[in-house]
């Protein structure tokens, strides 16, 4: 009876299976690239379909394409800064001229240092942001966000929560040290240590996306470490007095990038997908997805934007914003290593 | 041939696609995993080798090392308390409740069973927030002035867990406890034993075998669980299915998830070993 | 005493049915937010599960997976079980113990050993490997249920048969398994749930494929929403129908 009685459900789900595509673009992914409002008008103009797999942190991302076969994969998405450490490990191949619209883009998230190895390009910028401060206006006095030193005033003590990343937090920590991200080697880390877990003894919990804005949504924290307009936008309307700001000590530029994976066997598909992507509409649909949002690379996506998602973005800021945000910290494996070892420590004590 | 030949031939006939199908999926990759467990990371890559250096290091590194005792320490809390809750329940439920309500009760108990065990945790995060269900009514009662924090601590992780394992001991205390002869009881009361005393010495002994099984499940069940510590912890300490996956999942650490998986493996075998005199895992 | 037990059980079914209250009554939430104060109702969220993709590919995925790998481990727990219970076998101890064995076994561990050796033997993540670990965690629950059923009075039956000149096959298909109907059902259907609802296995071993308890764990981890209640409210609904259905046909035969 169970049997038949499934065999039915089986068979009136399958009628409601998915429509058949001519081919498929396996793409590894963060979680903004999953929505069907981005990925359905690419799939219906090449008669395609694009498989996604979210993964967190580029040796996560590397540790998959190490364990996959050349072919499964054809393009990726990757923080700009780690660019350099895919391609050295030869899994990515290079970006025929033109792809991206750089002409287009806000100078400053070209990142050629980045994506850029040898005179060849690898990968695209696409998105980008700031982790920050993000914190309830209702519940904090403003004046005091413009520091981050406020964080280990003893003020906001157990009204803190930590975004559980460290390359962000551990690069914000070092800010407020008078550290640059550039400068963030193996010694310095060891300084970070002491201010690190007086954070965290300051705080009540290290969370995830949704474990943040659960906590700021409901006041159960007012300030949170990491967080930026990614967190906050897609509650904007919920709550209007969530809000960040980049301290004076400054703030973390996040930069994501496409890139072709090598040994891809639809190289000018994903050209086209990543072409897709970096276009006004694909930028525009991308910078509001309904996992978080972010700045479009390309500035052409500001006519396709409406004004109130260019608000929430605070498009007109950005040219400041820019010049006071330092990129993430780009460790070589064993600091990478350290760090790591380093936010274990602080999330086991 | 003899019918017992031909008897021994089929039976065996019988057990071998099961065995094999253990062998191949469960033993093989086990031993795969220990294998690894003696292999290192080398920058980024991994090198095999037949070391112990993870095993030295799981034992020295202090958060390595203390994710041992959270786990063990979340895990006999959890189990304790749910034993102590779902005993009186079975047996109320089972001598209380008349027959006919009995299915309906039973059913009702382990409702929550039926929803996805990913969406039970994330709902207990709703109910436990300092917004939540509980501390607006404990607030709005006047039974607390101002809310406390659960929801990120220990508590709320013991919570959710207690919330599941309670169900799951109900229902193997009450079959244990239906299989039980009323005569005992009446035997005991003809022979002027007070109803707390058959609880004590007659009824309680007899469960005994019900509940360590239950309770041994409950430890395997909670030690291994990532998702509940995951969700509700709040990342304050971190149990060995959260540092398994922290090393698997932010570094591709495969040698030291090895390791851990080694480690957290011997913490149960041990457990198995403790309790194995009273357990009955064939009739679980 | 009286008094005080129905104040313990009132007490426990608050605790116990606590949380799947609140998950559906703010499944309905008008808003972003799915905590108090509740603000109105919307099916809005419902909608928005039913024409989501992903959401319902991988529920498809789940009943495939959760169907075939219980069945598999089903057939394998009853050959088994008819196997041992048949004769003494030398080792018949050793060997139900190693069948029970992965039931003490983390499932973490286990999908990190297959993880491991699937990679090395080229098998992808997939649902298939998903399915291959959710029969090694199913078989010594359905061996152990069957196993427990077949007491002295089946023994006689099936030797019966057999003396009567009935084929192995005709044994066990004709007199084991409807002598055995109630267990194999209990067995099936415990073996079920536990894939429909398993995640750890599923989250390492799968890749585009997931199924349901992986895509909800993705939903969580991407936002905060209702859709979420929404979703735990709709696995609820069904499993509830198919309890419901089960109680009314089934398990009301088996029981009296």
């Amino acid at each position: 009876m169970t049997f038949k009685h499934s065999c039915a459900i089986a068979a009136l789900m399958a009628g409601l299976g998915p429509a058949a595509y001519a081919e498929d673009l396996n793409a590894l992914i963060w979680c903004d690239h999953a929505d069907p409002e981005l990925l359905e008008p690419f799939e219906t103009a090449h008669d395609v379909r694009v498989n996604v797999k979210e993964y967190e942190g580029t040796a996560a991302g590397l540790t998959l394409l190490e364990q996959s076969r050349p072919g499964d994969w054809d393009v990726m998405v990757i923080d700009a800064v780690d660019v350099g450490r895919a391609v050295e490990r030869g899994f990515l191949a290079p970006l025929p001229e033109g792809t991206a619209p750089t002409a287009d883009y806000f100078p400053e998230v070209l990142l050629e240092d980045h994506v850029t190895i040898n005179g060849t390009t690898y990968a695209a910028v696409e998105k980008f942001g700031y982790n920050t401060v993000a914190y309830n206006k209702s519940a904090v006095d403003p004046a005091d966000m413009t520091s981050l030193a406020a964080l280990w005033s003893g003020k906001y003590d157990g009204r803190i929560a930590i975004y559980d990343y460290y390359l962000p937090v551990l690069g914000l920590v070092g800010l407020n040290a008078g550290v640059d991200t550039t400068d963030l080697d193996a010694a310095a880390l060891e300084t970070l240590r002491d201010p690190l877990m007086q954070l965290k003894a300051a705080s009540k919990q290290v969370s995830d996306v949704v474990g943040s804005q659960t906590a700021l949504a409901t006041g159960e924290v007012d300030v949170l470490i990491g967080g930026g307009e990614w967190l906050t936008a897609v509650l904007n309307a919920e709550n209007p007095d969530l809000d960040w700001t980049i301290p004076e000590e400054g703030g973390l530029l996040w930069a994501q990038s496409l890139a072709i994976v090598e040994g891809t066997e639809k190289p000018e598909l994903a050209a086209e997908f990543i072409k897709y992507v970096t276009s006004p509409e694909g930028q525009a649909r991308l910078a509001t997805s309904s996992c978080y949002w972010g700045m479009p690379a390309n500035k052409a996506a500001g006519d396709v934007l409406s004004d109130a998602q260019k608000d929430i973005l605070r498009w007109d800021d950005q040219a400041e914003y820019l010049t006071r945000a330092q990129l993430y910290p780009v460790p070589d494996a064993d600091t990478d290593a350290a760090m790591q070892d380093l936010w274990t420590d602080m999330l086991q004590n | 041939m003899s019918i017992e030949a031909q008897e021994k031939r089929q039976g065996v006939a019988l057990v071998t696609p099961a065995l094999l199908w253990t062998l191949v999926f469960f033993a093989v990759p086990f031993g795969a995993m220990a294998l690894m467990s003696l292999a290192h990371l080398e920058g980024r890559e991994i090198v095999q080798g037949h070391d112990l250096g993870n095993y030295l290091r799981i034992f020295t590194d202090p958060s390595l090392r203390r994710g041992i005792f959270v786990s063990l320490e979340i895990t006999a809390t959890v189990t304790v308390i749910s034993v102590l809750l779902a005993w009186p329940l079975a047996w109320i439920i089972a001598t209380r409740v008349p027959q006919r309500w009995r299915r309906m009760v039973l059913l009702l108990a382990v409702l929550p069973f039926w929803t996805s065990y990913v969406v039970r945790s994330y709902s207990w995060a709703l109910v436990l927030g300092e917004k939540g269900v509980v501390m607006n009514a404990l607030v709005g009662l006047g039974l607390l002035a101002e809310p406390v924090q659960i929801m990120a601590t220990r508590a709320a992780t013991v919570t959710g867990f207690v919330h599941f394992f309670v169900m799951l001991l109900t229902l193997t205390i009450y079959s244990n406890l239906i299989q039980l002869s009323p005569n005992y009881a009446r035997a005991a009361q003809d022979l002027g034993a007070s109803q707390w005393q058959v609880i004590r010495l007659v009824i309680l002994p007899l469960t005994l075998p019900g509940v360590m099984t239950g309770a041994f499940l409950t430890f395997v069940l909670c030690i291994g669980d990532y998702i509940t510590p995951q969700i509700l912890g709040g990342n304050n300490e971190l149990t060995l299915p959260q540092l398994i996956m922290l090393q698997l999942g932010r570094r591709g650490d495969y040698p030291m998830a090895s390791a851990l998986s080694i480690v957290l493996m011997a913490i149960v075998t041990l457990a198995y070993a403790a309790s194995a005199r009273w357990l009955k895992m064939e009739r679980v | 005493m009286r008094y005080l037990s129905w104040v313990y059980l009132l007490a426990l079914f608050t605790f116990i049915l606590l949380p799947v209250v609140t998950l559906v009554v703010f499944s309905f939430q008008d808003g972003r937010l799915p905590v108090p104060p509740f603000k109105g109702v919307t099916f809005e969220w419902y909608a928005k599960v039913l024409s989501d993709r992903a959401m319902m590919e991988a529920l498809f995925n789940s009943l495939i997976v959760a169907l075939l790998s219980s069945l598999c481990a089903l057939t394998l727990g009853f050959l088994a079980a008819s196997g041992l219970a048949r004769v003494i076998l030398p080792g018949s101890a050793l060997m139900r113990g190693a069948l029970i064995a992965p039931m003490t076994v983390s499932y973490l561990i286990i999908a990190l050993g297959l993880l491991q050796m699937f990679n090395q033997i080229g098998l992808r993540p997939s649902l298939l490997a998903t399915g291959i670990g959710h029969v090694v965690i199913n078989l010594p629950l359905c061996f152990a249920i069957i196993y427990a059923a077949i007491g002295e009075h089946q023994k006689s039956a099936l030797k019966a048969a057999r003396d009567l000149g009935a084929r192995e096959w005709q044994v066990l298909w004709l007199v084991a398994a409807p002598m055995l109907m109630p267990s194999l059902a209990a067995a099936f259907f415990l073996a079920f749930t536990f894939s429909w609802d398993e995640f750890i296995i599923a989250f390492l071993l799968t890749r585009f494929d997931v199924t349901l308890p992986v895509e909800i764990w993705s939903m969580l981890r991407s936002g905060l929403s209702p859709e979420t209640n929404a979703v735990g409210s709709l696995v609820f609904l069904v499993s509830i129908a198919i309890v419901v259905v089960l109680e009314l046909t089934l398990f009301r035969k088996g029981s009296k």
